[in-house]
């Protein structure tokens, strides 16, 4: 028996080195958050898969492309499109939509939600926009967190562990169980988006879209190599176990049965010859493309800790905030802290609640980890997205030629 | 008066044919990044990173409804279907149990 960082069924070793292109000109580690990249100056380098977070921040930084993804679904995507008896669903994710339009020649950070509804129907796919599944997330995890926090004021006996964290991003989770078992009680058991759009489709979906569940195949469109690994966690079939504990008898399939990234999609659109950039706009199929501004922040380093205020601003005083944008949790710095006072009807007191937001979570995290590990974290509520910027920089988005491999073609 | 004493050390200048392909290559990756090129990627990244985020900030401030609570078709999941937040659907199905891989085993 060895040691291993997998369970059984999960995709190992996604991001790979190739041998023949490395030059060891160690850019890559400094980009990765776990020191996974092994091998001296000058020699070729390879990546210790049991540390690997699958982040694929080395792969769209390295400057000579020599980087690449073990895993791609691209063709049993297009098989499955072509199936008439199933129906393909595309889960976009939010940081998607302002980035997908580079590899079509638009400007960068151009948002195309309509175009690419567009081009993803066209292509057959039912959509299912990941910023309703955020929006599910907020009620989920927010609704946790105010559970947790009534709990801790109270001073009941099993309340759960403060700060809590948020789990959307698997980069992170992935990291605090590989390294810090013993934080997993502060991580939201929410699932992530991703996880609540696919079994939402497979079941509440299923009587949407009057299919049978093991009928419906779920293709995530993510800025994000680690959802791919994320998808084949073993536990990731609660759609199937539903169904099984309602009659069903059918071989098991996972909540979602494809990742592609935002690059591979774009790929897909070209082999399919749709041009993004002139496909009419579509406004969707179903109540799955109806989402809110505070889902589709959900893209962005402070993006989630926003929505989730926003939401229990309301839950928790009764009334909106004022001013949505809450810009403490905005902008670039490795930490951002804020701390909100508000009047909590139930309690009927003032609380004052401490949050964090944490990006580029290689070079940020530790003290903060250091922090809660002692009991002296004066945080509540911690936001951790594991990329610089959050998911819109994510290892899965277009690569800037402006930065990066152009090199490789000196 | 000069006291050097002048030996002929051949070996210490010896390197095998491995290790001068080994500096070598060092050397060469080392050409191949230009001076400040990380501060400059890093810069560069930020850029597209501030264009993409202000893309989804465009997003939620053009959107009718901008707080989650009030998404019609998350209300509408709720009452055909799950019940309500944290309840005994959504902890079935929407919330997960996290795994301690320090203790895996192959």
């Amino acid at each position: 028996m060895t040691v291993t960082s997998y369970q059984p069924g999960e995709i190992q070793g996604l991001i790979e080195i190739d041998a023949s292109k490395c030059k060891g000109c160690d850019a890559c580690q400094k980009f990765c958050p776990t020191n996974a990249i092994e091998g001296a100056s000058g020699a070729a380098h390879s990546i210790n898969k049991d540390k690997c977070l699958s982040c694929g921040q080395c792969l769209i930084n390295c400057p000579f492309g020599a980087i690449k993804e073990t895993h791609s679904a691209l063709e049993t995507v297009i098989e499955k499109l072509a199936d008439k008896d199933v129906k393909v669903v595309g889960i976009i994710a939010p940081a998607v939509r302002v980035a997908i339009g580079e590899e079509f020649g638009l400007g960068s950070g151009e948002l195309v939600t309509g175009k690419l509804y567009g081009a993803m129907n066209k292509a057959g796919f039912k959509i299912f926009d990941c910023n309703f599944a955020a929006d599910l997330t907020i009620m989920e995890e927010g609704s946790e967190f105010i559970h947790r926090l009534h709990a801790n004021v109270k001073g009941e006996a099993d309340a759960g562990a403060l700060p809590q964290f948020t789990s959307c991003c698997p980069g992170w989770v992935r990291y605090l169980e590989t390294n810090y078992p013993s934080l997993l009680a502060n991580l939201s058991t929410a699932k992530s988006p991703q996880q609540m759009a696919g079994t939402v489709a497979k079941t509440y979906g299923a009587e949407v879209y009057n299919m049978q569940p093991e009928k419906i195949f779920t293709v995530a469109v993510m800025p994000c190599t680690s959802k791919k690994l994320e998808a084949s966690r073993p536990e990731f079939n609660s759609a199937w176990k539903y169904h099984q504990q309602h009659g069903a008898n059918v071989a098991s399939y996972q909540d979602v049965d494809a990742v592609l990234t935002t690059r591979e999609m774009a790929q897909l659109l070209k082999l399919l010859e749709i041009d993004l950039a002139h496909t009419p706009e579509f406004k969707g199929d179903s109540l799955f493309s109806e989402y809110t501004g505070a889902g589709t922040i959900f893209g962005t380093t402070g993006g989630v800790m926003e929505a989730a205020l926003r939401t229990a601003h309301k839950v928790l005083t009764g009334n909106e905030m004022a001013k949505l944008e809450f810009e403490p949790v905005r902008g670039l710095a490795g930490v951002k802290a804020a701390s909100v006072t508000l009047f909590d009807q139930q309690l009927s007191q003032d609380v004052t609640v401490n949050v964090a937001v944490v990006h580029d979570m290689g070079k940020n995290i530790e003290p903060i980890l250091r922090d809660v590990m002692a009991g002296t974290s004066p945080y509540h509520f911690i936001e951790v997205m594991n990329c610089a910027g959050g998911c819109v920089n994510g290892g899965g988005q277009p690569i800037d030629g402006n930065g990066s491999s152009w090199i490789a073609n000196i | 008066m000069n006291n050097n004493k002048h030996e002929f050390a051949e070996d210490s200048f010896f390197i095998s044919r491995r290790k001068f392909m080994a500096i070598g290559s060092a050397f060469l990756a080392v050409m191949a990044i230009p001076v400040g090129w990380f501060a400059s990627k890093v810069a560069s990244r930020n850029d597209y990173i501030k264009s993409r985020s202000a893309g989804l900030y465009k997003d939620d401030s053009i959107a009718k409804l901008r707080v989650s609570h009030a998404n019609p078709a998350v209300e509408k999941y709720y009452k055909e279907f799950g019940g309500k937040p944290l309840g005994h659907m959504s902890h079935e199905l929407l919330h997960t149990h996290f795994v301690d891989r320090t203790k895996l085993n192959s």
